[in-house]
């Protein structure tokens, strides 16, 4: 029947994931599953949970987990079918499996019936030494990734090892392989009847007939002491024991009764599963999955899925490949940096090639912008006569009127000048502009023409057009230039105004400016501010005058304080206005305490004053301007 | 605050120009108009103060030290203002080279010798004051013309203001210098009188 010849039993009791191998993954679940075996309902096989896994399917039962659990490798599986279920028929999902090849047959029987139910549960325990490094595998991986040594990438070979450790390996070795690899199984069989060419040799008592004998007892094959039948490894010298069907076990075989003969123990090639083999048909090729309670559609998509994905035939491909680059040891260290450099490299070429055309191209790119250049050249010289009356009589280059005449010019001629200034113009911006290339009259006016829209840009940012709200020089009167530069671009976001293409722009400032706004540089510090007309030099000085006249000598703070300036800026200021000779100052003088405290009691207020203001700069009136002298002749 | 500066009459009888009674005259200006104006009051307040008070020598050191008979012109304790010694040193520096003073003793930027009155008005008063005394012919020793037993307009002259002028009168030979026991002696001569 194809549940017993495909499947193999698991502990249900572990948790699934704990039964997966290395580079399994599990995918989904459902319980409330029962199970056909080809046409018939298998007996024992009917509540259970199953689980889906990239490699096999597990079927955990849940009234006996430790005995009717089995797992099914999906590489057996042909092709699926979904039925919908009916009324009180449950929707079903049939799994038709690949004929058994024959050869194989007998071994896998063998690794079948050699293990207990619980045969996989000691898997992580159990080992295969590695001929050539000594490494002691452990059987964590699937069937295929477990061929190959994971620390030295040799394939397994397991006559030697097998001949070499015999009592230990042979058993091991055919239940690890139990049910797949044509071409390592029949390794096996050899290995398996060398094993036991060795045991029947060795003088001490053979596990199969300690295992045959009444007793539920199992000789260890180093020291032959007698273990309990529970035990997995031996409890006096700890080798593992050889598993051996038990009486406890056999008397609840997990197969169904009618097709697992008690008896069958290790005998090869069992008579009745050829015979069975014989009349192998379809329907004898083929598990049900009963879903009791529904989720069969979601399940039967992912096994779907899992099955389309062929997890266990890609491991098989890719692992030579794949155990040479994780390659352990220092070689294998040296190759994984060579492949992270290969395919970094790669990439990076891949990203770059673009790049390297274009470098490739950039001779022929200047030189075509060259020849153009030339050529351009060549035709506004022809055009020169034409178009220079045009441009050059309307206005002064320098101020207004600018952007009214010069295209009114351009456009009054051949359209060609303004196409070659276009392609100028793109040209410069690409960086392509030519040393000898002339700065014309038509660049000229397209510059000014760039730098006005910029001013009529820079001008709603101060002054705050009506969707804007407010300007940056709504509330103030001067603003210094960093800042005004840096809200500009904050403003404009993305195609930021360098500084020099800034300064530029500032001359043109106030055509577009209704206070209009002006540059200011101080001298002292070389300071510049944009300012509005109240904030003008002469302006601020003559109102600096006034107040000086009326309340007397100011400091600078209380005329930052007045003007509403920041300390620094209104220092500036007054620094300026000083040295055009409208004020003068009072630092204060020395040793004004001295007189302070000398004229003691004839201090007046003027006293009082001098030394509150001591060390702090007073600004006068100039107090020397058209001072003609009055003292002593 | 009154801004209109008036001129002061000191107790001395000196009169104070109005410029000396605001605060800004006793600072130095950064502006280089105003600091002109400035130096220039600065110049001829000292020097006239200097002449009204026969004195000859001023140090910088002088603004700080107390009841210096300077005082009264190098600060006001009206607006409780002083000059700084740095900034009457930079007055004396301009006095020194537009000829008004000379530094003395020579090799120093802080002490000078004020010509209130010129090397030439001084060999003028002294050749006046030795024909008008009937000194004229004898050989006198400097000393007996600086510190002269009637009190006269050279009384405490400094030597080098009186060689100086010494030397102006011997190069219009109203003057001879003659070395004497104790150091150097003058005969006046009637100079041009006389020729």
């Amino acid at each position: 029947m194809p549940l017993k010849r495909y499947t193999t039993s698991v502990d249900g009791t572990i948790p699934v994931p704990a039964l997966l191998y290395e580079d399994e993954a599990l995918l989904t679940s459902q319980d409330n599953v029962g199970i056909y075996d080809g046409q018939q309902k298998a007996p024992h096989h009917q509540a259970g949970t199953i689980y889906a896994t990239t490699h096999r399917l597990f079927y955990i039962d849940v009234a006996h987990p430790l005995s009717r659990s089995f797992s099914l490798d999906l590489a057996h599986v042909a092709r699926t079918e979904h039925y919908a279920g009916l009324f009180t028929s449950s929707p079903k999902v049939t799994l038709y499996l690949h004929p058994l090849p024959p050869k194989p047959e007998a071994p896998t029987q063998i690794g079948l019936v050699d293990q207990p139910p619980s045969s996989l549960a000691p898997d992580g325990l159990q080992f295969w030494e590695c001929e050539v490094c000594s490494n002691r595998n452990p059987i964590g991986l699937t069937s295929s990734a477990s061929m190959v040594c994971a620390l030295c990438g040799v394939p397994r070979s397991s006559v030697k090892a097998s001949i070499d450790m015999p009592s230990r390996r042979a058993p091991l070795v055919s239940h690890s392989l139990s049910t797949s690899l044509p071409s390592s199984s029949l390794n096996l069989s050899a290995s398996l009847g060398l094993g036991k060419l060795s045991l029947s040799n060795s003088a001490a008592p053979s596990p199969p007939a300690a295992s045959h004998s009444s007793s539920d007892e199992v000789a260890c094959s180093a020291c032959t002491f007698l273990n309990s039948p529970l035990l997995r490894e031996c409890e006096i010298c700890g080798t593992p024991l050889p598993r051996k069907p038990t009486l406890s076990f056999s008397s609840e075989p997990h197969p169904p009764a009618k097709s697992a003969p008690a008896s069958r123990s290790a005998t090869p090639a069992p008579v009745d599963e050829d015979s069975d083999e014989d009349t192998d048909s379809p329907e004898k090729r083929m598990i049900r999955l009963s879903f009791r309670k529904g989720g069969d559609k979601p399940f039967y998509s992912v096994l779907r899925r899992s099955l389309l994905g062929k997890a266990w035939e890609s491991k098989q491909v890719a692992k030579p490949l794949a155990s040479a680059s994780r390659g352990i040891g220092i070689s294998g260290i040296l190759r994984t940096v060579e492949t992270t450099a290969y395919a970094s490299q790669t990439n990076m070429e891949d990203a770059l090639a673009d790049l390297e055309a274009l470098m490739i191209k950039w001779k022929d790119m200047v030189k075509l912008a060259q020849d153009l250049n030339e050529r351009l050249t060549a035709a506004s010289t022809v055009a020169q006569p034409l178009v220079t009356p045009g441009i050059g009589l309307p206005s002064s280059p320098s101020a207004s009127g600018l952007s009214a005449a010069a295209p009114g010019a351009a456009s009054r001629q051949v359209v060609e000048p303004e196409e070659a200034t276009f392609i100028r113009s793109s040209l410069a911006q690409l960086g392509l502009q030519m040393a000898n290339a002339p700065v014309t009259q038509d660049m000229v006016h397209d510059e000014r023409k760039w730098y006005e829209e910029l001013a009529k840009e820079l001008a709603g940012i101060l002054e705050g057009t009506g969707k804007g709200g407010e300007g940056m020089m709504r509330k103030r009167g001067i603003i210094a230039l960093d800042e005004v530069w840096g809200g500009w671009n904050r403003a404009r976001g993305v195609a930021l105004i360098p500084p020099a293409t800034f300064l530029q722009v500032l001359p043109h400032l106030p055509n577009f400016t209704l206070p209009p706004i002006r540059m200011r540089t101080f001298a002292a510090s070389g300071l510049s501010v944009l300012h509005t007309p109240p904030y003008g030099s002469a302006t601020f000085a003559s109102r600096l005058v006034g107040v000086l006249t009326l309340v007397g000598p100011r400091t600078t703070i209380e005329i930052a304080q007045e003007e509403d300036l920041p300390i620094g800026l209104t220092q500036e200021m007054l620094d300026e206005v000083e040295m055009d000779g409208e004020t003068c100052r009072d630092d204060g003088g020395s040793g004004v305490a001295l007189f302070a405290s000398r004229t003691g009691s004839a201090s007046t207020s003027a006293d009082a004053w001098a030394a509150n203001g001591g060390g702090e700069v007073r600004y006068w009136i100039n107090i020397f301007r058209g001072y003609v002298w009055d003292g002593q002749e | 605050m009154n801004m209109t500066l008036a001129p002061y009459t000191l107790p001395s009888g000196f009169v104070l120009p109005s410029i000396h009674s605001g605060p800004p005259f006793f600072t130095q200006q950064p502006n280089p108009n105003s600091r002109k104006i400035a130096t220039d009051n600065w110049t001829r307040l000292l020097l006239s103060y200097a002449r009204h008070k026969k004195l000859f020598v001023l140090r910088a050191e002088d603004v700080d030290v107390p009841n210096c008979e300077w005082e009264e012109v190098l600060s006001n304790p009206r607006i409780g203002r002083k000059i700084r010694a740095a900034h009457l040193a930079a007055i004396l520096a301009h006095m020194v080279t537009s000829g008004q003073a000379v530094y003395d003793p020579p090799n120093q930027t802080s002490a000078v010798l004020l010509y209130w009155r010129s090397p030439e008005e001084w060999a003028q008063v002294l050749h006046d004051w030795a024909s008008s005394t009937g000194q004229l012919n004898t050989i006198m020793t400097f000393y007996e013309i600086v510190e002269p037993p009637v009190p006269s307009p050279l009384s405490g002259l400094p030597f080098p203001i009186l060689r100086k002028a010494i030397t102006v009168l011997t190069k219009s030979n109203r003057a001879q210098i003659i070395a004497v026991a104790d150091g150097e002696g003058v005969r006046f001569l009637s100079g041009q009188p006389g020729r």
